[in-house]
């Protein structure tokens, strides 16, 4: 589990287009909810999120922090990381750059694209419009986060399974935005429902209709395992 | 097996990455000990930097080094040249002197030890400029130094002396405005150097041409330069070629000794890497009396910038899409003070196709004609431009089978005249039209001993399929299943492949990976057949050897190629191909139809389309899943150029001012279209290629605009020649504004 | 962005004491406009209150019958709350046209409530901008000015719009905004809290160095009160508006007994528009009285060069809404 730590030569990645030629982030329910063997996985994002993770808890920043650092405490996808931060440090940058979660996307940084989308206490937002330092003690599910080891979310397996995507670029935002959107009750289940509220998720590459197919074919998923 | 797999729609080989996250993008790479760029921009669009305050700066934590004009290697410049392998399209180097030509041009760049850090230096950075008036827009430039000729002219007949006189006869211009390509992922490098070799993650549609002008740039040999982009955030054309941002990052890496991440923010995506220029299009169009055209001119200005020519050949496709003996097509530029211009999804079509199928439409209606009708009577069914066949056109079928399923045939011609509620219905159609290209390209194939295939190709996936159409190659001909098939492209250390644009890269790079497959299976049968192979006995040529299924077999008797190998211990059969470009027996080209739906409510000015129907004939369709997707993203595109697309500019400053994704409005989820219904006809071009493909990336947006202004004028009597459609073209009662 | 110091508050008192009257602090709330705006330099805070741990995420129903909501509750709450919906659904429906879903669950309502302009010219850092640099003129006015610049409430120093459309939203229902300061508590009305550019756009709200706010307190519903907000722009969806309106009505049969009208998109604060109101008030439901009612919300708007179109525009904006709504 290098892979979080901030050294990690990228050049040994290997770009295997078949297949993920090695995990980022190595998830495992671990023993520890009996939840996990009885509710679906992707109904457990709130526990996921809680839960102590197999995963060793790097990077931690030990030390007192620097001045004009603040220490904070972050869960991301089930990991505790203890991290010195400067104030203006933005929450996008600090789990890409430091703690390598490289899935979310960064498209404007300026909360106009959608693209940097993740949950935080299971709640959708724009990370590139947050600070590190206001998230003390909160709970962060990125794109990392979704899967269950090698079992994808159904709103995951959905967008392979109906080509939601192009580029891929904007795919992690539109999967998070849709993860929170079939998990709320408040938002109609009916396509131009969903539409308006994936809009803040711009797809250059317009893969709106595929995308709207995803989402709809994972609510019928998720229901019907629930 | 062999025969399904081409043509089929399996889910991408790529797609658990892209769905996890996984898949690598530029800026997620983080070599050891990377320092971040910044940029500072210039907020003039014409002048010269007086003066550089950096002590602010300097002092801002973290803070690496600063470059600028004073303070930057002496590089040189690329020859630009596509056919060497080096083609940039802004050619002056970023820092090269003191001069701004246009707003957001690099005038600094600053580097630290975190992202943050970088950005917040470069506000420190105080810079002053003597300004020059500059030249902000197309009309601005004509007046200040008039035109220059561009290339892709065309002319045949007298399309002037058959004008006048003519039956039936139309003179309009047509505008459309600067349109930014607005990938989501922005432009990005990550540079390092060991040595005096340099290796740079990009975000790019072409690794080679950019590994080539790098080469140049720097006077080091093309082998001393890795470029890699295994998966890019879409480019639409703004990363076929290298921008200064890529030359500034691997000047940044070597000064500094450090790896280094510059990415392009936001709003300088709109001034430094590119954008679709504005046009202003002349059409001149004459019909005899039974409305067969008679004289076709299409004259068209775009703009350029000061330091490079880039022409956007707007009657490329005039040329031969409309049979016609006297035509005429001219492309003129003239300069303006913003970045260079480069191509965006369907140059020249996509603008030239508004003009071309608006005025078509207008010239039915002055020859009273039904502009379906008009169009099949003077369909092309030959190239009257290069006086060659067609290789394959089935632009008649795809227009009435469209037609058919849209229900033209209901519409009432008469405008203004379908209600629904509020709303009044237009409808409109166009026709789409864009060239086939195939190039030379290389690919490399192993059949391993693990049994598994492994491709290398310097081409790129940018969101097309191409890594999973190449892997559906393989297996048609190995017969291995496409999760034993490794892909590899975007990175140079691979044999040299194509660009990924103008839609010929899988023509191109197809008939690389079947020929690589098939040296494999040659070296394979050699194996076979060599003293120590299960085949010793047999003739390595012989026919009766043959490959199936993952087995050689011969006379009945079969070996599994796994067997061949491991029997000689040898790790993989490889093969190799240089595959060579289209030859000109034919004019290659593909067609299709959009039929479009608007609802016009006048009582809030508000327009929607709300259906598209399109047929398509790009030959044979490899993948039927990413093909069509490739449609209804073009569509999607092709509706934002209608409606909202347009980068504005201060008319009095040359500045860019809706330069970020809130005010450059793009179609979000909510304005898609209901219902897009797209048919691929699929007939195998089989003159083009063995595959039988021509591609599908770029035709989609073409004639998409023109087929909502005509659907517009249908519904409201309004002909809008300038795009985009804002709602303030179709209103009444306007207020006149009394300039100050 | 550039370096501030952090604080996080855990009480309106400690906010307040720690942000004190220092013109070069902030509070953050959902970070929407602010940490936009610092990460462009146009916002330069030194010091950055933090206000998101503060108890003001209530909404409740006051015996008089108004609603107070609290600073912190995001414009999703609100948009969502059961009373918001069913008495004031003007306000639900202006806050869910606004922005996008991400942005709407950071957004809190005092965050919204000051919100600054979307104009090109004060973003950019360099333009002539009175607003940013007061006396500096103003580059819109000549300029570009589309689709975030007004036609009502414009000065020949400023012509930017107030962005916001739950802010129209409350104009039309009539709010109180209630601040804590160095000075203490206090209660402003919901239409004296913006103010009009005048000769001083950098003057944005009546609220004094350090003041925070900590609730907004809805005036009582009308009774039978229907009411609904109309939002026009160019896409669908995640655009400010071009012209938007707020509408409630009370009907007797097919008089209109009350009605409040207020605009977004075209004027230079949350524009009421009184007069409208008289004009509608006892009149008969007819598409006549609606359109002289929308003629008389945009006399005396002043066109420039790109954005003449939102007068009638505007008038669109609010002859539909009441249509739709006496329906
Ligand atoms: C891309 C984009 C699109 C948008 N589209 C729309 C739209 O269509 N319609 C719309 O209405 N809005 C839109 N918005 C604006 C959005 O609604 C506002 O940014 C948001 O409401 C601000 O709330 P916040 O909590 O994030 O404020 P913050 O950014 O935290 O604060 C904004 C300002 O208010 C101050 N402040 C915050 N809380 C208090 C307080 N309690 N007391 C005193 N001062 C305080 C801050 O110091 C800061 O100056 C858009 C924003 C973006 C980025
Ligand atoms: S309209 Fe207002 S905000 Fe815009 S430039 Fe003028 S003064 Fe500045
Ligand atoms: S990167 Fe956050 S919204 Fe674009
Ligand atoms: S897949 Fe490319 S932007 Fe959505």
């Amino acid at each position: 589990m290098s892979d979080h730590q901030n050294n990690g030569d990228s050049r040994v990645e290997t770009f295997d287009a078949r297949s993920p030629s090695r995990r980022r982030f190595l998830k495992s329910m671990g023993a520890s909810g009996l939840a996990a063997a009885t509710a679906p996985a992707w109904a457990q994002i709130a526990q996921a999120s809680q839960q102590q993770q197999n995963a060793p808890v790097e990077p931690q920043d030990d030390g007192a922090p620097a001045e004009g650092e603040q220490q904070i405490q972050l869960t991301v996808n089930g990991v505790e990381h203890t991290l010195n931060v400067k104030p203006n440090a933005v929450l996008l940058d600090v789990l890409r750059d430091r703690l390598m979660l490289t899935g979310t996307k960064k498209g404007c940084d300026q909360g106009q694209c959608g693209a940097c989308t993740l949950l935080v206490n299971d709640t959708a937002i724009n990370s590139c419009l947050s600070l590190a330092v206001s998230h003390d003690g909160d709970s962060v599910t990125t794109i990392e986060g979704l899967s269950n080891g090698d079992e994808l979310h159904p709103v995951q397996a959905a967008f392979w399974e109906h080509d939601a995507y192009q580029c891929g670029y904007c795919t992690s935002g539109q999967i998070m935005s849709a993860v929170a959107i079939l998990n709320d009750d408040n938002i109609g289940s009916d396509d131009a429902s969903v539409r308006e509220a994936m809009s803040g998720n711009i797809c250059r590459c317009g893969a709106y209709k595929n995308i709207l197919a995803a989402v709809q074919d994972a609510r019928g998923k998720m229901e019907g395992a629930s | 097996m062999s025969d399904s797999i081409i043509g089929a729609g399996p889910k991408r080989i790529d797609g658990q990455r892209k769905v996890t996250g996984e898949a690598p993008y530029a800026a997620d790479h983080h070599p050891d000990n990377m320092a971040y760029g910044y940029g500072v921009f210039s907020t003039i669009a014409s002048g010269t930097i007086t003066g550089l305050d950096l002590e602010a700066a300097r002092q801002s934590p973290g803070v690496i080094d600063i470059f600028h004009h004073n303070h930057f290697p002496e590089l040189h410049r690329t020859p630009s040249s596509m056919a060497q392998g080096n083609k940039v399209e802004e050619t002056r180097l970023p820092f090269e002197d003191n001069r701004v030509h246009y707003e957001g041009q690099f005038v600094a760049l600053v580097v630290a030890d975190t992202f943050d850090n970088a950005r917040a230096a470069a506000r420190k950075v105080g810079v002053s400029y003597q300004r020059d008036d500059a030249i902000a827009n197309l009309d601005q430039g004509v007046k200040a130094h008039g035109t220059k000729p561009g290339s892709g002219n065309h002319e045949r007949g007298d399309a002037e002396g058959n004008f006048d006189g003519a039956a039936h006869s139309i003179d309009v211009t047509y505008t459309t405005p600067v349109e930014t390509h607005n990938p989501m992922e922005m432009h990005a490098s990550v540079a390092s150097w060991e040595g005096d070799r340099l290796s740079i993650f990009e975000s790019s549609q072409g690794v080679v041409q950019q590994r080539g002008a790098l080469s140049k740039i720097f006077g080091i040999p093309p082998s001393h330069i890795r470029v890699e982009s295994p998966f890019i955030g879409s480019g639409f054309g703004s990363k076929l070629w290298m921008w200064p941002h890529a030359v500034a990052a691997s000047v940044a890496a070597r000064e500094t000794g450090r790896p280094v991440q510059l990415v392009v923010p936001r709003p300088q995506m709109f001034t430094t890497t590119g954008h679709r220029p504005e046009t202003r299009q002349r059409m001149r169009l004459a019909t005899d009396d039974n409305g067969r055209l008679v004289s076709l001119r299409h004259e068209s200005i775009n703009t350029t910038s000061f330091t490079d020519q880039y022409v956007e050949t707007c009657g490329s496709v005039t040329q031969s899409l409309y049979s016609c003996p006297n035509l005429t097509v001219s492309h003129e530029t003239t300069r303006v003070n913003r970045g260079t211009p480069t191509s965006m999804r369907a140059p020249g079509a996509a603008p030239g196709l508004f003009a071309l199928e608006s005025a078509i439409d207008e010239m039915a209606l002055a020859a009273g004609v039904d502009p379906l009708e008009f169009r099949l009577n003077n369909y092309a069914d030959r190239d009257e431009s290069q006086d060659l066949d067609f290789s394959s056109n089935h632009i008649r079928e795809a227009t009435e089978k469209a037609a058919e399923k849209f229900g033209w045939h209901d519409r009432n011609p008469e405008v203004g005249s379908m209600r629904d509620g509020h709303e009044i219905v237009g409808y409109g159609m166009a026709a789409c039209n864009w060239e086939a290209i195939k190039r030379e390209c290389e690919a490399r194939v192993s059949l391993r001993a693990d049994g598994t295939a492994y491709v290398t190709c310097a081409t790129q996936d940018i969101g097309t399929g191409t890594y999973t159409i190449i892997a559906q190659t393989v297996s048609d001909i190995t017969g291995l299943g496409l999760e034993k098939i490794t892909v590899r492209l975007g990175d140079t250390s691979y044999p040299n492949g194509p660009i990924s644009g103008g839609s010929w890269t899988t023509a191109t790079t197809l008939p690389a990976v079947a020929a690589a497959t098939r040296e494999a299976i040659k070296e394979l049968k050699g194996y076979a057949t060599s003293e120590k192979g299960d085949f010793a006995d047999v003739d390595n040529d012989s026919d009766s050897l043959v490959f199936e299924n993952g087995q050689l077999t011969h006379d009945g008797q079969g070996v599994n190629y796994v067997d061949v190998l491991k029997g000689q211990k040898l790790a993989s059969a490889d093969g190799h191909a240089h595959t060579q470009g289209a030859d000109d027996r034919y004019s290659y080209r593909s067609f299709g139809a959009h039929f479009v739906e608007v609802r016009w409510d006048p009582g809030i000015s508000n327009l929607r389309v709300s259906r598209v129907v399109s047929a398509i004939d790009v030959g044979r369709v490899i993948n039927s899943l990413t093909a069509r997707n490739q449609v209804e993203g073009a569509i999607v595109m092709g509706l934002g150029m209608a409606h909202f697309e347009a980068t504005d500019y201060d008319a009095r400053n040359g500045r860019p001012v809706n330069n970020n994704y809130a005010e450059y409005v793009v179609p979000v989820h909510a304005d898609q279209p209901p219902e897009v219904d797209v048919i691929l006809l699929d007939y195998p071009d089989l003159e083009f290629n063995e595959f039988g493909a021509r591609g599908i990336g770029e035709i989609g947006i073409t004639g998409m605009a023109a087929a909502v202004a005509n659907a517009v004028y249908h519904a409201t009597g309004k002909r809008i020649r300038d795009l985009p459609i804002f709602k303030e073209k179709l209103m009444e009662n306007i207020p006149a504004v009394q300039s100050a | 962005m550039r370096e501030f110091d952090y604080a996080r508050a855990d009480s309106p008192r400690q906010a307040v004491s720690t942000h004190g009257s220092n013109e070069q602090a902030a509070y953050l709330a959902g970070g929407t406009t602010l940490l936009d705006l610092v990460k462009i330099d146009i916002m330069r805070p030194e010091q950055v209150v933090d206000i998101n741990r503060l108890d003001l995420n209530e909404i409740e129903t006051l015996d008089d019958g108004r609603t107070r909501i609290g600073a912190l509750v995001t414009n999703t709450a609100l948009a969502r709350h059961e009373r918001i919906q069913s008495d004031y659904t003007v306000l639900s429906e202006a806050l869910l046209s606004g922005a996008t879903t991400q942005l709407r669950n950071k957004a809190t309502t005092a965050g919204n409530v000051m919100q600054r302009v979307r104009c090109p010219y004060f973003r950019d850092g360099v333009s002539s901008c009175n607003k940013r640099e007061p006396g500096s003129g103003c580059a819109a006015i000549e300029g570009h000015n589309r689709s975030v610049h007004a036609v009502l409430g414009t000065s020949e120093h400023c012509i930017a719009t107030h962005p916001s459309d739950m802010c129209v939203a409350m104009a039309a229902i009539g709010a109180t905004v209630t601040v804590e300061g160095p000075e203490g508590q206090r209660e402003i009305d919901f239409l004296d809290f913006h103010l009009l550019p005048g000769d001083a756009p950098e003057r944005e709200h009546n609220l004094k160095p350090g003041e925070l706010i900590t609730h907004v307190t809805l005036d009582a519903p009308l009774n039978n009160g229907r009411s609904g907000y109309l939002k026009l722009r160019d896409r669908a969806s995640y655009q400010f508006a071009l012209a938007s309106s707020a509408v409630i009505v009370t009907l007797d049969g097919d008089t209109i007994v009350d009605a409040r009208v207020a605009l977004g998109g075209v004027g230079t604060k949350p524009w009421r528009a009184h007069e409208a109101e008289k004009a509608l008030k006892g009149q008969q439901v007819s598409e006549s009285s609606f359109q002289r009612a929308a003629e008389i919300a945009m006399q005396g708007a002043t066109p420039y060069a790109h954005n003449a179109f939102k007068i009638p525009l505007g008038q669109q904006a609010i002859v539909r809404n009441l249509t739709t709504l006496t329906a």
